[in-house]
């Protein structure tokens, strides 16, 4: 089934065009990648796909199980099962990560019609969570995200995305800032989640991620669209032979 | 009403008042009380022109006539009320003042300790031999509404603890402002005498439910000895259609140790000073607090702290969250004088504007006269975070509980050092404010 539909997006920050025209078909259980040089689009998807503000839609739509996903709210997206792993998670003083997840997760359970937790249950839940991430429980009580190290920063999205378990994981240059180890441990947690009815899509740079996060497809963004599609190995050939080859081609497309 | 008629009316009203109200003032404060009201008579209501009143214009003020008495009882049901607040009563030495005046039948005051004096000022004038401090006026109480506080005040807390003595429970003094029929004002004073090594904590809670505009102007006088410590908080809870205008004066000697916190709400115009002299060595002070506005509040705070003697520490930190066409003000002035080396001062304000139409005036100033200081001080104002509002979003909340966590997250900083006894209230309070309860 289709899980999500991006058809011609076009996309534009302030005057300039970032987003033009793309295509994209995920299926649930699958898992893309997506992969381009610096400033071909790839975050301004992710922030779209997400409903970040800031973007203007010039063209196109996103279809998500069927739903027009570009004229909801963010919150509403989150709860419709999007979930993004930003590349740079918010520090947010005050507030502590029990009271974000908790009430995170509460908001999700109470859109589905769910009882929502008592901290009792919601502890123990994210506790079962924390142990394959290797995480420790002091972080609960530590405000979100501040003064975490790059690699906790990452790890505590991964943890949220745990305990949110949405249908769809967007992952926005995880893999960025992180040494093998954690890197190692991230990659099991997307992998941990990964099942029939859930889709992932993994946005990088780098090919490094996917060796631990094996993609069904590999697709290239280049000056805001797709320009090649391809099995695992096309991540492979991006890391040796880099992206000019493929941005030499890219004429070649357009007039396919 | 200009600010010369209404000059003239508080000079004019008061030998009226004096004869009525005043039958058990000792005759030496008497005196006093007359030489205050004259040196209002020369001053009379600062304009924005006084630098000390530069953001925060009168004008508000001096248009209402307020009447010198106003009822005396009350059927608020204070202590039930105290609890819906969040507060345990019983944990608390409780005085309650109503309209300006002591009611015994609704304080409650625990058994202090051998020796402690814990009981309505004008009590302890009519008794006890307070001349000393009565009976001169201090720089600071020549200030317009120090003066004005001096030439009528009604009643206030008095609190003195000896030598080595602690008082285990807060002593919470509730000012109640009530309806009585038309606009009156009130003008409460509290004296705070800390012998050396002695310990206390109080709460001045002014809060009004009172449907006429009122003036609350208060002055709390304290004086630490060596080694004392005092923690002193200030929750301003006043009606929305009051005026308030409070200051705590504090002189610390060696080694004391000075908390005071001032959480302001309420109030169409609230005004809060607080001065403390660091003027024996290894004193320590802790200023902290915040101002949360809306509608058309106005509120200010002006702090001096004067370092006057070497190697103390003062501490500054104060937060405000201003919405829709509210103003907040902060004037925070640090002084380390020549002889004040090794001085440790650190001053924070950040305010966050929900509404484009709020307004700020945040003037830190820090004056340094000893070259062996370590000091720094630093403002900013800025909106919510976009970047985390979207953040607890792409996490499915929604943009009005986010602004609700993340402003709750703001203030409630100011919060979580204070004591116990404040804690709870003081978040649900912030809570309430946002939800517009309050």
């Amino acid at each position: 089934m289709e899980m999500l539909a991006i058809k011609n997006l076009q996309a534009k920050v302030e005057d300039k065009t970032i987003l033009n025209g793309v295509d994209l078909t995920i299926r649930a259980g699958e898992v893309h990648a997506i992969m381009g040089p610096n400033g071909s689009g790839k975050s301004t998807l992710a922030h779209v796909l997400a409903g970040r503000d800031g973007y203007e839609i010039t063209g196109g739509e996103v279809l998500f199980e069927g739903k027009d996903l570009l004229s909801m709210k963010p919150e509403d997206r989150a709860r419709a099962g999007i979930f993004l792993a930003f590349q740079y998670p918010v520090e947010i003083p005050g507030v502590n990560n029990t009271y974000f997840l908790k009430a995170a997760l509460n908001a999700i359970r109470k859109s589905r019609g769910e009882e929502e937790l008592d901290a009792m249950d919601f502890l123990e839940l994210v506790k079962a969570k924390l142990k394959p991430l290797r995480m420790d429980e002091s972080m609960l009580q530590r405000a979100v995200n501040e003064g975490f190290s790059g690699g906790e920063k990452k790890k505590n999205e991964v943890l949220q995305m745990a305990v949110l378990e949405p249908k769809l994981a967007i992952l926005d240059e995880t893999d960025s800032g992180l040494d093998i180890d954690a890197l190692k441990v991230v990659a099991d947690g997307v992998n941990a989640l990964r099942r029939k009815d859930r889709a992932t899509l993994v946005v990088t740079h780098y090919q490094r991620l996917l060796d631990y996060i094996i993609p069904d497809q590999v697709h290239v963004l280049a000056r805001g669209r797709i320009v090649k599609s391809g099995g695992k190995e096309l991540a492979k050939e991006l890391e040796q032979r880099g992206y000019g080859w493929i941005a030499g081609t890219e004429k070649k497309e357009v007039k396919v | 009403m200009d600010a010369l008629q209404a000059k003239n009316s508080y000079l004019s009203a008061f030998s009226d008042w004096e004869k009525s109200a005043l039958t058990k003032d000792p005759f030496w404060l008497k005196e006093t009380r007359e030489a205050a009201l004259a040196q209002f008579g020369e001053t009379g209501f600062p304009t924005v022109k006084d630098e000390f009143w530069k953001y925060t214009d009168l004008d508000g003020l001096l248009n209402h006539s307020f009447a010198l008495t106003g009822d005396r009882h009350t059927k608020a049901a204070v202590l039930s009320e105290l609890k819906s607040l969040g507060f345990d009563p019983e944990k608390a030495h409780l005085m309650v003042f109503v309209n300006g005046y002591f009611s015994k039948d609704l304080s409650s005051v625990k058994n202090p300790p051998n020796g402690v004096k814990m009981q309505s000022l004008m009590e302890s004038l009519a008794n006890g031999p307070l001349k000393r401090e009565f009976g001169h006026i201090l720089p600071f109480e020549r200030r317009p509404f120090a003066a004005l506080n001096y030439a009528y005040f009604t009643d206030g807390v008095f609190l003195h603890v000896p030598k080595g003595q602690r008082l285990e429970k807060p002593l919470h003094a509730v000012y109640l402002s009530t309806n009585s029929g038309q606009p009156t004002q009130s003008h409460i004073r509290n004296l705070i005498l800390m012998d050396e090594e002695s310990q206390a904590s109080m709460i001045e809670h002014y809060w009004g439910n009172n449907l006429n505009p009122y003036l609350t102007n208060v002055v709390t006088k304290v004086s630490l000895g060596s080694g004392s410590q005092f923690d002193h908080a200030k929750i301003q809870q006043e009606s929305r259609l009051a005026f308030h205008i409070g200051a705590l004066a504090v002189h610390q000697t060696e080694r004391s140790r000075l908390s005071s916190r001032v959480f302001s709400f309420g109030g169409a115009l609230g005004r809060s000073e607080v001065e403390t002299a660091l003027s024996e060595k290894k004193a320590e002070c802790l200023l902290e607090g915040f101002y949360l506005a809306k509608g058309k509040q106005h509120l200010d705070t002006r702090t001096f702290i004067d370092h006057l003697a070497p190697s103390c520490k003062s501490e500054e930190t104060f937060r405000g969250v201003l919405d829709d066409e509210a103003v907040g003000v902060f004037d925070g002035n640090i002084l380390v004088r020549e002889n004040a080396q090794k001085t440790d001062a650190r001053q924070s304000n950040k305010n966050l504007q929900l509404s484009k139409e709020s307004k700020v005036y945040s003037k830190p100033q820090l004056q340094i006269y000893a070259d062996d200081v370590k000091c720094s001080h630093g403002s900013a104002t800025g909106q919510l975070d976009e970047e985390a509002l979207f953040y607890f979003q792409s996490r499915g909340i929604d943009r009005e509980e986010a602004t609700r966590t993340l402003v709750n997250a703001f203030a409630g900083e100011m919060v979580e050092k204070a004591s116990d006894y404040l804690r709870a209230p003081l978040r649900q309070m912030v809570n309430d404010w946002m939800e517009g309860k309050s």
